[in-house]
């Protein structure tokens, strides 16, 4: 025997060595070739849908809750016992278009969307600017906190801000009542709840503008307004439309969250203001008649994703796209 | 910035606006959850910490927190492979139907959360699963789950593919270039997702409101099943801890990956 030296490649000498490897490398190898064995390199070319199959289970639940939603606006309810009659018909669907109390639900969720849209937008584009634009680092990571913070709050807490400020013994009123004057009614009507849904979109809209703005270059600005171009111009025929894929993308958001908000009409709307979801959530859970809810679940559906669809083959995904992202 | 003084006044007046509607709710809830009165006033009376102690008090209210806190961890738990391998994949990988992919990932987002929760609480009422606190956390990841994906992707995208590739040159095999290479470079968005997932979690109210019952509820479906007309401090001091979960959270992301990460262009 001349030493181990010698022999180096049989099998004895590079178990002896590969035991003087760190552990960590020793674990590595082994998940690597268990790896090999689960996943062989015939089947690289399908190793990205692999890495998708976990996402896609976990979408597919939705799938599956549409489908039976589908399946229960199909059916009538039997006023004799409660229950969906077993037979298919329209029925649900033409009394949510037939009755004149869901007509108006459903335009005044339109026409609350457009409207909550616009006057986001409006002060969302500022603060976006502004923030992207900032001189100083402070400025912008102040505007940065401000605006997270209540992002990071949720719908129903910022609506109990709101019923504390406003509400019928709330912090407005008693200001007012202690200069003497009678309380106002600032709760549970359509102010309120557009006022809730701004205050809770606003971050949304300055998150999905700011990319966009970050990519337009300072000096396109700047030799705007070097040719003489007022600012307010440079702002309508320079930003604007360079800015076009946040405005899609915050616009999209806006308005689908908005159409389809539960929250902000039940508690600032007080029932006055019922949106299309307050709506399904009494079909299920008040009438009974989950066939009649399902049913408006669908237009709700449809009506959301009509709405996405054409904005996206109109002006492209902007900012929402996942990662070849904007235009 | 470039322009004029007129600009500046017009921007900023806006930004202002803003700043007030943004903090107004959260300041209220706040100043409302220290007073030593019994209901909320102006002008408030006095200063206490009494509210919160009477939380701590309160088993239903920590029987909630902790629920929601539990429902919230799986919810990032679940999350963070589901969204990461999905956002390596879109960016990194040849897909074929790249867009039809891309448009059933958004399924969450463009299914109204109504839909989707009442949708979520008939299936797992089939499958008999409703009812337990589990669920309510896989229900939650689902429907915020685009938020991880876009997190992730624009770390990948940011990503130098060459790195994998001198990886795999130097002999890395797959699994180790993975780990040593790729993992680490979209640990930033890896981060900024999972606590984007968390927090959205905490504060889920509608999917939450439907996948719970009285046994399981979570924080925020209780606060909505205690708001009454007339407006009482104790439901201020909840609030109130929501703040501060928030305030930790978004001082946490700024310490990690820095909140001007999110005004980066695609």
């Amino acid at each position: 025997m001349s030493g181990f030296n010698d022999r180096v490649g049989t099998p004895l000498a590079s178990a002896k060595q590969s035991s003087q490897f760190p552990v960590r490398w020793r674990i590595l190898d082994a998940a690597e070739r268990i790896a090999a064995l689960i996943w062989p390199r015939s089947l690289y070319p399908y190793t990205g849908y692999l890495l998708l199959v976990p996402a896609l289970l976990l979408v597919f639940v939705l799938v599956i809750g549409l489908v039976y939603i589908g399946g229960y606006s199909l059916h009538e309810l039997d006023l004799s016992n409660y229950r969906l009659k077993e037979s298919f018909s329209l029925t649900n669907y033409y009394t949510a278009f037939t009755s004149a109390t869901y007509r108006t639900v459903l335009l005044r969720s339109i026409y609350a969307s457009l409207l909550v849209t616009v006057i986001t937008i409006f002060l969302a584009f500022p603060y976006a600017y502004l923030m992207v634009r900032a001189r100083r680092a402070m400025t912008r990571k102040f505007l940065l906190i401000s605006l997270f913070l209540p992002f990071f709050i949720g719908q129903i807490v910022r609506a109990y801000g709101w019923l504390i400020i406003l509400g019928k013994e709330g912090l407005l009123n008693n200001i007012i009542g202690f200069f003497g004057f009678s309380p106002l009614k600032l709760i549970y009507n359509y102010p309120a709840v557009i006022l809730g849904l701004v205050q809770y979109m606003l971050p949304f809209g300055v998150l999905l503008l700011a990319p966009a703005i970050t990519a337009i270059s300072r000096d396109v600005e700047l030799a705007s307004e070097s040719l003489g171009a007022h600012w307010c111009r440079t702002f309508i025929h320079i930003v604007l439309p360079l800015a076009k894929p946040g405005l899609v993308g915050s616009s999209v958001v806006i308005f689908t969250l908005t159409l389809t908000d539960f929250a902000m009409p039940e508690i600032l709307g007080g029932g006055t203001t019922d949106f299309i979801a307050n709506s399904i959530y009494d079909g299920f859970f008040q009438l009974s008649n989950s066939g009649l809810g399902a049913a408006l679940s669908m237009i709700l559906v449809t009506l959301g994703t009509a709405f996405v669809v054409v904005i996206f083959s109109i002006a492209g995904t902007g900012t929402l796209g996942f990662s070849k992202g904007a235009e | 910035m470039s322009g004029s003084r007129s600009k500046a006044t017009v921007l900023w007046a806006i930004v202002w606006f803003d700043l007030i509607l943004l903090s107004l709710p959260t300041i209220i809830i706040f100043g409302a959850s220290f007073t030593t009165g019994d209901i909320v006033q102006f002008p408030p009376e006095g200063f206490s910490l009494k509210w919160y102690s009477k939380l701590w008090l309160l088993d239903d209210f920590k029987a909630a927190f902790f629920r929601t806190f539990y429902v919230s961890l799986i919810c990032t738990a679940v999350s963070i492979p589901a969204g990461t391998l999905a956002a390596i994949a879109l960016s990194r990988y040849r897909i074929r139907f790249y867009t039809g992919l891309q448009v059933y990932l958004l399924l969450p987002f463009t299914i109204p959360l109504v839909v989707s929760g009442l949708g979520m609480m008939i299936f797992f009422g089939e499958i008999r699963i409703l009812g337990q606190l589990w669920p309510v956390g896989i229900g939650l990841c689902i429907i915020n789950l685009p938020f991880m994906i876009w997190a992730v992707s624009a770390s990948v995208n940011g990503l130098d593919d060459q790195l994998e590739n001198a990886a795999a040159n130097c002999g890395a095999p797959p699994l180790q270039a993975f780990l040593t290479v790729t993992l680490p470079g979209v640990m930033p968005g890896v981060i900024t997702g999972a606590l984007l997932m968390f927090i959205l979690a905490f504060n889920e109210f509608l999917v939450s409101l439907f996948l719970t019952d009285a046994r399981i509820v979570t924080l925020p479906v209780s606060i909505y099943n205690s708001i009454r007309s007339v407006i009482t401090p104790d439901l201020a001091a909840v609030s109130a801890v929501y703040i501060i979960i928030a305030f930790i959270a978004v001082l946490l992301l700024d310490k990690l990956v820095g909140l001007e990460l999110f005004l980066k262009s695609k």
